[in-house]
């Protein structure tokens, strides 16, 4: 368990959805169809009130442009998990990237999320890479 | 046209960091331009990722998580503090490796489940 897990309590409230989906996106349909593994999700998730992702394969779509839900992009590509980033509060965000056009999104994780398929993003970095973490732990040694 | 006029290209050869003031020089060892700041890895958001071209917003850009894509090299993703807007960066040979790996291990570190369970899978 985490250190700050003890104060889970005090968790930052959501932001309220103030945006308008068309017909057969979330809210319109009650369910969508993920980009990568065309696994039917539902758009209600437990732990959180905006779903994004598949729980399965994690894979996202480019909808939205700067602000969450503002639906102005018309890229739609599927946008692949990048990595993890972690939140003070202990919660982790998934940063994902569009596979057309490369642009990045954060998002919270849901409490469906697959669990493993998220473990595997976060070792990532530590997995042993040629010019990841062994050169960056090489620079270490030698400055000590 | 005016004799006095400075030469097309008058880079600057450092630039001061805007979280830790450190001075730098504008080249990586590689010879690729900076972008962010090799000891305390903030950078500035000078430039729209978005709609591309140059960014209004000039707010400060904290490390948010490290990248891998194909290769193995590890890859930056920073997050600008004013507008949120993110950015991806490579990673240089003389950044700070005790700040990277700090970023690197910070969801492992905290984990929203507990992570014992994975042995028994």
């Amino acid at each position: 368990m985490g250190r700050r897990n003890r104060d889970r309590r005090e968790r930052r409230p959501q932001r309220p959805k103030t945006v308008l989906h068309a017909h057969g996106e979330i809210g319109g349909a009650g369910s969508f169809r993920c980009a990568g593994c065309r696994l039917e999700v539902p758009a209600i998730a437990p732990g959180t009130s905006h779903r994004n992702h598949c729980p399965h394969c994690l894979t996202s779509l480019h909808v939205d442009r700067r602000i969450p839900g503002d639906r102005a992009a018309d890229c739609r590509g599927p946008m692949v998990a990048l990595s993890l980033a972690g939140r003070t509060d202990g919660e982790w965000r998934l940063v994902h990237r569009c596979s057309r056009c490369g642009g990045l999104s954060v998002n919270r994780i849901a409490g469906d999320d697959n669990a493993r398929a998220l473990v595997r993003l976060a070792v990532r970095p530590l997995a042993g890479a040629p010019s990841g973490f062994a050169a960056v732990a090489r620079g270490a040694l030698a400055r000590l | 046209m005016s004799t006095t006029e400075p030469s097309p290209t008058p880079r600057a050869l450092t630039f001061d960091c805007v979280r830790c003031g450190l001075t730098v020089s504008a080249l990586d060892p590689d010879g690729r331009e900076r972008d962010h700041c090799p000891g305390c890895l903030s950078s500035r958001h000078v430039v729209d990722h978005d709609g591309g071209g140059a960014s209004a917003c000039d707010g400060r850009m904290v490390p948010l998580s490290i990248a891998v894509p194909r290769g193995g090299v590890w890859v930056l993703v920073h997050r600008c503090v004013r507008c949120d807007e993110l950015a991806e960066s490579a990673v240089t040979a003389d950044d700070n490796p005790l700040v990277l790996m700090r970023i690197a291990v910070r969801p492992l570190a905290d984990p929203p489940f507990p992570l014992d369970l994975f042995g028994e899978v």
